[in-house]
């Protein structure tokens, strides 16, 4: 059990590295612009409630004049919640259609492993560099705020990217489905990044109207960074919800990909 | 129970037959070649027997193993070996690390044997890999743990001659050894060198089924014949010798008699130049069923 998670985690080793260091690069540079910003007396409260109310809500903009506020909009909306979604979702979709394109997934089906197994394993591979990501990157961030002369609550920042992990699993899984289903990567991967755009963008223009309800299909209703880090609210349930899509999408893939001709 | 068991497979994608109506078994401890040209539905039908593609209609068995049946197949795979058309690998990894790979999913029982006789560069990453050492490292990678039985899909495309060689003579050990082997082809040569029965396939049909020396014995032999002071289609008037054209710089038939008749009837010319040489496939299809190849293909890679 586990041989494909191991095989896969250390072929995508030094990428999952070089994507550590350019978050956490990201990361230390917006925390390293904080006191200028700060410092420059530009009212971004009120520029922040002059933007249209979705771009507002897109973003989860408040309290942008603290370090946690705008962290949160600057770093977490944006890379984590934007960002890191549609890579995770981006790199789920070529994982079966990528194999089945190129024909190596014949050599690794020619084993004796079930095709759910292979599914399972491709996935969990797939959570290894979202948990690496989620490790590294709260401490690197707490420094880096330290440095300035600011504090930031650690058990917030710690449930940003604990819950985070629960979002990042449920992109994933989006873009697993369509690699089970379709037999080209560029495919299912164009269709990962285009569904979780979609479901982002849906989720932010509803949001206040009378069709927040079309919002609840996307993960990013389940997952909001700024909540956890200006009022330290957790939303356990949204996690929950997200880790049972993750799974049901996963469970989805196994039963698509047993299926099908490869 | 016969190794592989092939019962009315047919298989269609959307509105193209790639296999139909084929039946066949190969039996315990022999080497089965599957025989045809590009497109016949070769690597379909052996993507049926390991579960890849489902059948449309129709059974195969492996090891007694129902195709369709994921759990009894998976139960037999540690037995089975098998090499695809054309092998990919994923290319950032080392040879080496691919085999430890596969080895922890089937075991390598004989990985070291084998690759004294097959030496891909195993500290390189696949993806400066010859086409040659792919095939080689697909090969270690099917006999590792060794198999039973060992489906294997061209499996001397892309080697040399030298390496060719030492595959057919590995070959004949494997069926001393009792290893049961079913490798498609579609160069007669090759079969011929290895195979004990073969299966032609034609269209996606078994056009037959037959011991090596029945086919080769119809087949024939290309002949080219040049001579000093020249030679004409008419001069070679002995029992075999068919198709008989005249070329630029002599004559050329195909021959299915005795060679000693053929020396004797040469040795009235001063022979300059003399070619024994497998007929092309097509040729031998059209001895057998007296219509040329189609050119119509039914596609295969699907």
């Amino acid at each position: 059990m586990f041989e494909l998670v191991g095989y896969e985690a250390r072929r995508r080793a030094k990428g999952s590295a070089a994507l550590a260091v350019l978050v956490g690069a990201f990361a230390v540079m917006m925390v390293a612009i904080f006191p200028s910003i700060e410092a420059s007396g530009v009212d971004f409260a009120s520029y922040a409630e002059s933007l249209p109310p979705a771009v507002q809500a897109a973003f989860n903009i408040q309290a942008i004049t603290t370090v946690e506020g705008f962290l949160a909009v600057e770093f977490y909306q944006f890379v984590w919640v934007l960002l890191l979604g549609l890579y995770v979702a981006y790199a789920a979709g070529s994982t079966l259609a990528g194999e089945i394109e190129s024909g190596r997934i014949e050599l690794t089906l020619a084993a004796p492993i079930r095709r759910r197994r292979v599914v399972a394993e491709k996935a969990l591979a797939q959570l290894a560099p979202v948990l690496f990501l989620s490790a590294v990157t709260p401490p690197v961030l707490y420094l880096a705020v330290l440095a300035i002369g600011e504090s930031l609550p650690v058990e917030r920042l710690v449930a940003a990217h604990a819950l985070g992990v629960a979002y990042l699993a449920a992109c994933g899984g989006i873009g697993l489905l369509l690699s089970a289903a379709l037999s080209r990567a560029d495919f299912a991967q164009r269709g990962a990044i285009g569904a979780v755009f979609g479901l982002f963008v849906v989720d932010s223009v509803s949001s206040g109207t009378d069709f927040s309800a079309l919002g609840a299909l996307s993960p990013t209703r389940y997952y909001d960074p700024t909540a956890i880090l200006v009022e330290g609210t957790y939303d356990l349930g949204g996690a929950l919800v997200l880790s049972a899509g993750a799974l049901l999408l996963c469970a989805l893939a196994a039963v698509v990909f047993a299926r099908r001709d490869v | 129970m016969s190794p592989i068991e092939i019962d009315s497979l047919r298989k269609e994608y959307g509105d193209t037959v790639a296999v139909s109506d084929l039946s066949v078994a190969v039996e315990a401890g022999e080497i089965f070649g599957f025989l045809g040209p590009n497109g016949a539905g070769k690597t379909t039908v052996i993507r049926t027997l390991m579960g890849f593609h489902a059948p449309t209609t129709g059974e195969t068995r492996v090891l007694g193993a129902d195709a369709t049946d994921e759990s009894a197949l998976v139960g037999v795979k540690e037995r089975v070996g098998y090499l695809p058309a054309h092998p990919t690998f994923d290319s950032d990894v080392t040879g080496r690390a691919f085999l430890d790979h596969q080895a922890s999913l089937k075991g390598d029982a004989r990985r070291e044997d084998l690759l004294e006789l097959f030496d891909p560069p195993l500290d390189r990453k696949v993806r400066e890999y010859s086409t040659g050492n792919a095939q080689m490292l697909g090969l270690v990678t099917a006999f590792m743990h060794d198999p039973d039985l060992v489906i294997l899909d061209e499996p001397t495309a892309g080697l040399d001659p030298l390496k060719q060689e030492r595959f057919n003579e590995f070959l004949r050990a494997e069926r001393e050894r009792g290893t049961t082997v079913f490798f498609s082809s579609h160069v007669l040569g090759e079969v011929r060198r290895v195979c004990d029965r073969v299966g032609v396939l034609r269209d996606g049909k078994l056009a037959a089924v037959e011991d090596v020396d029945d086919l080769l014995s119809r087949g024939g032999k290309r002949v080219r014949v040049r001579t000093v002071d020249g030679i004409a289609p008419a001069d070679v008037d002995l029992p075999g010798a068919v198709d008989v054209e005249a070329l630029a710089d002599g004559v050329g038939f195909t021959f299915t008699g005795d060679f000693n008749d053929l020396l004797d009837a040469l040795g009235r010319f001063d022979v300059v130049e003399l070619d024994v040489e497998e007929p092309p496939l097509e040729d031998v299809f059209m001895h057998f069923y007296g219509e040329p190849e189609p050119t119509e293909e039914v596609e295969s890679d699907v």
